[in-house]
Formats: structure tokens, C-alpha cells, sequence
């Protein structure tokens, strides 16, 4: 008699908690418990990343000190501290294969502040805290927040260009969407104004260029940079990506494209959190 | 469950959390990093009834979907079935197997992966699908399988009474 009893007792949890997981899923993806559900996740995420910060600071000194190497204030101050850095490591005369490889990273940070089409947007600059906290998805975790004005749908750029956008913040952390996540879209432009779109196809994939027609001239290591057409995410005239391979399906209207995101997104220490609200 | 094993779990959940979003994020094989929330369901299911499983499954998926970029509720429902399903099986073997805590580890992790990437595809995530599986569901197998004693012996700690408690290797 106790068997029967307990299968059901079994079933029932089973059945209540896969109708709870169900309704969670489908109120989290119709949007309509957003607020409820977005919170709830802001709300873990205030409270465990100070946490994670301790453990990684106990576990991480070496991280934590270059951390403190990062700490501006206004977009004058940020410029002078990476400027500072640049100086520094050059002073050092870039010893070893480390410091090299940073200076080059800090360089081609500041190169891509001086973009014409970024010019009159602020910033915040920002240390990458964590890769890719799930296999599914490519993200990274910065160490600036609410506090310094970070906001959803921000776009980031690391050395050399744009690397995702914005996805969550916290008061004091914020998680990137980089353009290798199977849900990033970006539209660029490339040769005489053609536009694509650049989709994301997984981390250390190539990315896919989408809506290339198959009359449309575009060769291997031309760069896709930002359209920035009305409303975008980004501004336009950010370096993207660089196309490494197009072939010509015959019959078909597209031809395939892939490209490599232009800054290298598995090794990647600063980052700039540009303020755009996409009609800026 | 008593409130203080309900309390215990609690903790054990948060600090699972806490090692896989901190030391164990950093361990990176191709680009792929373990996954020790995975292994709590399974643990949970050796050593619970399957109701009981089956909550702390559905519990420590949710605390994870709290941290992460994806549809809320999917590590949930996949701990929950997980849980409930090493449970069941557990409870219908006619005799207690030698290393059943690493081989459910093992197999459950791989299932368990599998299982997100699915659901998570057909929720709209078709991107799940694209991850590289080949590699991901080995390493997150084969390293919770490494974990599995311990993590069955904490899970027991955190559930069971002191008095009540077997001896370790033992199932339920």
C-alpha cells in the first residue's frame, strides 16, 4: 500500500514542478512577468557578485591587482590612466610576452576612442571579471554597473572594435552579449555601402554574414564596419569583423559568408562601455 | 525535510553557486568550462525519496537560472526531471551497485546537458544546439563524476540527521 502511495506522491511533485518550470518559462519568454523576473535576477545578481568578487579576490590577487589599476572617474581621468598605462609598459619596454600583448590591447583600446563616429559619446572603462558563466551562451562579466551609468543595450568595444552589447546590470557589474552569442545581430556596412548583418553562431565560431547578395563584390579580409542606420544598436563606423571566407551557392540568392570578430574575444582584460540610447 | 535540512540545502545550493560561478569557471578545456550545479540534482536524487529529490533538483536549477542569460526556468525544470529521474532509478535497482554515485554522475550529467541544450533549442535558443556538445558533455561528465563522492556525502550531510546517517558509500 505504501509503494502506490509513494509513486503517487512522486508523480504529483513531478507534475507540479514541471507545470511551475513551464509557466516560469512562459512568462519569462512572453515578457509578460519581465519586471517580476528581470528583478529577481538584478536582485541575485546584487547580491552575489560581491560575493564572487571575495572568492575571486581570495583566489585571484594577481587579478585584483591589475583591478586597481582600472579605477576612473571621468572620461578625461579614464584616457589619462590608459595613457599612463601605455607610458608605463613602454617604459618597461615590454619585457615580456604578457606586457606586450597588453600594450598592444591598451593601444588599439585607445585607437578605437578616437573613431570619428564616437566622437561627442561617453564611456566608462571597464575590467572583464569573468568569461562565458555558461557554455551556452559567449558572454563576459565587467566590473562597472548602474553605478557608473551602465545600462541594457550599451554597446562595448575592446581593442580594435566593437565586441557585444550590454545584456544585464547590476549596481556594480554588467553582463556583455559578445557577437560570437547565437543571439547577437549586428548591421554593418561594407564595400560601397552594401549592408549585412553579422549573427553570432556560438563561442569560437566564426560569426555568419547574412544578406549578401550573390551580384554584390565582397572579398576575404574586408572589414565590416557598424551601419548605424536609424535606431540602431550601435553607432555606425565601429570595426566588426573581418570576413574570412565567401563562397557562391549556385542558384542561390545569398552567397555564404563568415567573418572573425576584428578584436580577439577570448582574451580580453579592458573593455569601454560606450552610453548610446540608439538615437544618440 | 526538516527545516534545518531545508536550510542546510539552502546553503549548499548558494555554495555550490559560488564555486561554479568562481573557481570552477576559470577551468577551461576548449573554451568549456565544467558544471557542478549539474551534479547537485544527481546527488540529491542518490540520496533522497524522488519528491524530495526532485524540489532540490527544481531548487538549485532555479538559483542557477538566476545567474544566467538564459530562458528562467530551464536549469529548473531539467534539475527537477534529472533529480526524479536518478532517484527512481536508484530506488528500483534490487541491489546496491559499487561506484552507482559516479556512474549516475556520469551518465546524469551527460543526460542533463543534453537535455538543457534540447529544451533550451526548443524554446527558441537554437544557438543550445550549436554549442560544441562533443566537447562540453564530456568534460562536464566526466569531471562531476570525479566530484560525485563528495558531492553525494555533502548532499547526505545536508539532508540527513547525524543519527540517521549510513555509512558512506552506501545508497539511501
Amino acid at each position: 500500500m505504501a509503494r502506490p502511495r509513494r509513486s503517487r506522491r512522486t508523480l504529483t511533485t513531478l507534475v507540479v514542478l514541471i507545470l511551475l518550470s513551464v509557466t516560469i518559462i512562459t512568462l519569462d519568454e512572453t515578457g509578460k512577468a519581465q519586471v517580476l523576473i528581470s528583478g529577481a535576477k538584478t536582485a541575485a545578481s546584487d547580491i552575489y557578485s560581491p560575493l564572487r568578487s571575495g572568492v575571486n579576490g581570495v583566489l585571484d590577487p594577481i587579478g585584483r591587482f591589475f583591478a586597481g589599476a582600472v579605477n576612473y572617474g571621468t572620461l578625461q581621468q579614464e584616457n589619462q590612466k590608459l595613457q599612463q598605462q601605455v607610458q608605463t609598459l613602454e617604459h618597461q619596454g615590454a619585457a615580456d610576452g604578457a606586457a606586450r600583448s597588453q600594450l598592444n590591447a591598451l593601444q588599439r583600446l585607445l585607437a578605437v576612442n578616437r573613431l570619428p563616429a564616437l566622437a561627442g559619446l561617453t564611456y566608462v572603462a571597464a575590467q572583464v571579471t569573468a568569461q562565458d558563466i555558461s557554455n551556452f551562451v559567449a558572454t563576459v562579466t565587467i566590473d562597472k554597473g548602474r553605478d557608473t551609468s551602465v545600462t541594457i543595450g550599451d554597446p562595448v568595444l575592446g581593442p580594435g572594435g566593437l565586441i557585444g552589447q550590454v545584456t544585464t546590470a547590476t549596481r556594480t557589474t554588467a553582463t556583455v552579449r559578445l557577437l560570437t552569442d547565437g543571439l547577437s545581430k549586428v548591421g554593418v556596412t561594407y564595400g560601397n555601402q552594401q549592408e549585412a548583418t553579422v549573427a553570432g553562431q556560438g563561442a569560437g565560431r566564426d560569426l555568419g554574414v547574412d544578406f549578401v547578395a550573390a551580384a554584390t563584390p565582397i572579398s576575404k579580409g574586408e572589414d565590416l564596419v557598424t551601419s548605424g542606420l536609424q535606431g540602431a544598436a550601435y553607432p555606425a563606423g565601429i570595426p566588426v569583423a573581418t570576413v574570412t571566407s565567401v563562397h557562391t551557392v549556385a542558384g542561390a540568392n545569398d552567397r555564404v559568408v563568415h567573418a572573425a570578430p576584428i578584436v580577439d574575444l577570448n582574451g580580453l582584460t579592458y573593455v569601454e562601455v560606450l552610453h548610446w540610447s540608439g538615437s544618440s | 525535510m526538516s527545516g534545518r535540512a531545508v536550510l542546510r540545502i539552502v546553503v549548499l545550493i548558494g555554495m555550490t553557486l559560488l564555486v561554479q560561478t568562481t573557481v570552477v569557471l576559470d577551468i577551461r578545456i576548449a573554451g568549456m568550462a565544467p558544471d557542478v550545479m549539474v551534479l547537485l540534482p544527481i546527488a540529491a536524487g542518490l540520496v533522497a525519496e524522488p519528491p524530495e529529490a526532485a524540489v532540490i533538483g527544481f531548487a538549485s536549477g532555479l538559483a542557477a537560472d538566476l545567474l544566467l542569460p538564459a530562458p528562467f526556468g530551464l536549469s529548473a525544470l531539467v534539475g527537477a526531471l534529472i533529480a526524479a529521474g536518478v532517484s527512481l532509478t536508484a530506488a528500483s535497482l534490487p541491489r546496491e551497485i559499487p561506484g552507482l554515485s559516479v556512474l549516475a554522475a556520469l551518465v546524469g550529467s551527460a543526460v542533463s546537458v543534453m537535455l538543457y541544450a534540447v529544451l533550451g533549442a526548443l524554446l527558441g535558443e537554437s544557438q543550445f544546439l550549436h554549442a560544441d556538445l562533443a566537447v562540453m558533455v564530456p568534460l562536464v561528465a566526466v569531471t562531476n563524476a570525479v566530484l560525485a563522492v563528495p558531492a553525494v556525502r555533502l548532499t547526505r550531510r545536508a539532508l540527513v540527521p547525524p543519527g540517521d546517517r549510513a555509512p558512506a558509500g552506501s545508497q539511501r
